[in-house]
């Protein structure tokens, strides 16, 4: 133990002399990365000044595993603005710990947070054990002492997990690094995409691909099922896939459209729409004995249902009142109330997960515009400027919300923090992308 | 680092103002299946000359005047064939599920005027693919117009 630390100063110390070339040699290679991704985010305006951090370089002898960690540590706390990174070239120190770090180094700086740590590699398992520390500048205290084990092949995984625990010790709110994002990837005609990928864009994986359109996909709530709908068999109908084995399971289908799949939180139902009475209704699909009971049964469209925190409620869109509107089922006495008097088309609603608030399409002159509306109060705000906005989804720690939306020719996604104050957008750079659905927080 | 020293750091650290946050993680990544799906199979159509298409307004479902003249020109021909499929379509304006109930209320509404007009229900296939299958890509008015429509085929 204590010969390897001696190694490690050694070399760090070979090191700090080479940084700048190898910082030249990691750039290149996340260039080459994103070349390759579908996907890249564009920020468009950060926080107002962000809080400053520095993400000091991890100590440890192979600098690529330490570049690794630290450069998607800083990725990820600076993906949405809402922290400044301090770049490495402005660092006057390379602490790894508490013992070797130093308050006053980093006042001259005016920076409010510090991260550090060193990295060993546990011999008989070949897993990288990554210590880490946050230091409070302003305070003088050391926030956090970390530990994140894993193998080479999760390191990525493993920068996401140490800056979800950075950013919750800071903002007191849950991390979303971890997080995934699902959506519809068209690229061409006659080909349909489901896919996933990083919140940054990264890792794109297709689980399941058709010459048939796919829509509607929704995360269990374990994170470990997807439910979608598929036409692969010349009508629409209910998919629910696993993740891991890819298994697939299609919901009985009846005549007429099966669509709209969500899962209830503690994914014991599916609420969908079905219209094998005739017209479109809401349906639970009991996925335990896999029975069906019926929700609404009204002569109108009745679609988009979404569940509500707690279970006990819907949110669905009807034309009941002869335009599209949002209205809350109970599932308990079954009563239906409305819930969007403003406009002629209020649609496509899901509910925050703290419960209080909806967020939904609505129509504003012409133009669709993603908007939210607290339950209980009257009027709406609407979040978003551009035309052609649908299909919103909330990030599992509330803070933001991502949706599909369309320029001259293509469609995309794009976000926005709820306090306004950072908007992203994620162009796909083949074909049109759509129908993006936050992940719950994964393990 | 000496697992003690971190230990004497932490306890000083405590002492000083409060405590550090201690958390560990064992990580390990998920697996990701990936599977493919085909395409739906359709029989040979039979080829009757007529306009394949019958057009509707913004939100709504109602037969207009040209959408019933092209449908009564498919009546003899529809008495004649084994099934007939008939699938709704959308432009992309509003949300893709409630587009997808409109598309499914216009192609019924082709199917009721062809019930009317004496063909069985029975071979009567009603689909819909809301917004998802545009037969002209763009946001234009002449491009909604020409999506806004059902497609008839007769086997």
């Amino acid at each position: 133990m204590i010969s390897r630390k001696i190694l490690e100063n050694l070399t760090y110390n070979f090191l700090q002399i080479d940084m700048s070339l190898k910082l030249f040699f990691i750039s290149i290679f996340l260039f080459s990365l994103s070349i390759f991704s579908n996907i890249t985010i564009e920020i468009s305006r950060g926080t107002e000044e962000p809080p400053r951090i520095a993400v000091v370089p991890f100590l440890y002898d192979d600098q690529s595993i330490s570049n690794l960690l630290t450069n998607q540590i800083s990725d990820n706390l600076s993906l949405f603005g809402e922290f400044e990174i301090i770049a490495n070239s402005d660092l006057i120190a390379f602490p790894s710990s508490p013992e070797d770090f130093f308050y006053n180094d980093w006042k001259i700086l005016d920076i409010d947070y510090v991260v550090a740590g060193f990295i060993s590699l546990e011999e008989d398992t070949s897993k990288y054990i990554v210590n880490y520390f946050l230091f409070d500048i302003r305070q003088g205290r050391n926030l956090l002492n970390g530990t994140a084990r894993s193998s080479a092949d999760s390191l990525v995984l493993s920068s996401h997990k140490m800056s979800n625990r950075i950013y919750k010790q800071i903002t007191g709110v849950d991390g979303i690094f971890t997080t995934k994002l699902m959506y519809i990837l068209n690229p061409e005609k006659d080909k349909y995409q489901l896919n996933i990928c990083d919140i940054n864009g990264d890792n794109e994986i297709t689980l399941f691909d058709s010459p048939e359109p796919i829509m509607s996909p929704d995360w269990s709530p374990d994170g470990e099922k997807i439910s979608y709908v598929s036409f692969e068999n010349g009508n629409s109908e209910i998919f629910i896939q696993d993740l891991s084995s890819g298994k697939r399971n299609s919901l009985r289908r009846y005549p007429g459209i099966n669509s709209a799949p969500v899962w209830s939180p503690n994914g014991n139902y599916l609420a969908f729409v079905s219209s094998r009475s005739g017209n479109p209704d809401v349906y639970l699909f009991d996925l335990k004995t896999e029975k069906i009971s019926r929700i609404t049964a009204h002569y109108g469209i009745d679609t988009e249902p979404s569940f509500s925190a707690n279970g006990r409620k819907l949110l669905f869109t009807s034309n009941r009142s002869g335009t599209p509107q949002l209205y809350e089922v109970s599932l308990i006495t079954r009563k239906i109330s409305r819930i969007t008097f403003d406009g002629n088309y209020n649609a496509r609603g899901r509910y925050f997960p703290d419960g209080k608030n909806i967020v939904f399409v609505h129509r504003s002159e012409g133009k669709f515009h993603i908007s939210i509306k607290r339950l209980g109060k009257s009027g709406l705000k609407m979040l978003t400027e551009t035309t052609l906005d649908e299909s919103p989804s909330v990030s599992p720690n509330n803070n933001f919300i991502i949706y599909a939306t369309k320029d001259a020719e293509n469609g995309y996604l794009a976000g926005i923090s709820l306090d306004g104050l950072a908007k992203f957008k994620i162009p796909s750079k083949i074909g049109a992308i759509r129908e993006p659905v936050w992940s719950p927080f994964l393990n | 680092m000496e697992p003690i020293s971190i230990f004497l750091i932490s306890i000083l650290a405590c002492l000083g103002s409060g405590c550090a946050n201690d958390v560990a993680d064992d990580v390990s990544a998920s697996s990701y299946a990936s599977v493919s799906g085909q395409s739906a199979q359709m029989g040979p159509k039979m080829d009757v000359n007529l306009p394949d298409k019958v057009y509707f307004e913004f939100d709504n479902f109602d037969l207009g005047d040209d959408a019933m003249d092209t449908l009564e020109q498919y009546i003899r021909f529809a008495k004649r064939a084994k099934a007939i499929r008939l699938e709704g379509h959308c432009d992309e304006r509003g949300t893709r599920e409630y587009n997808l109930a409109l598309g499914e209320k216009r192609a019924q509404s082709v199917k009721e005027f062809l019930i009317v007009n004496g063909i069985s229900s029975s071979k009567i296939d009603v689909v819909s693919y809301g917004e998802e299958r545009p037969d002209r890509l763009g946001s234009s008015e002449s491009a909604y117009k020409a999506n806004r429509r059902v497609e008839i085929s007769l086997y």
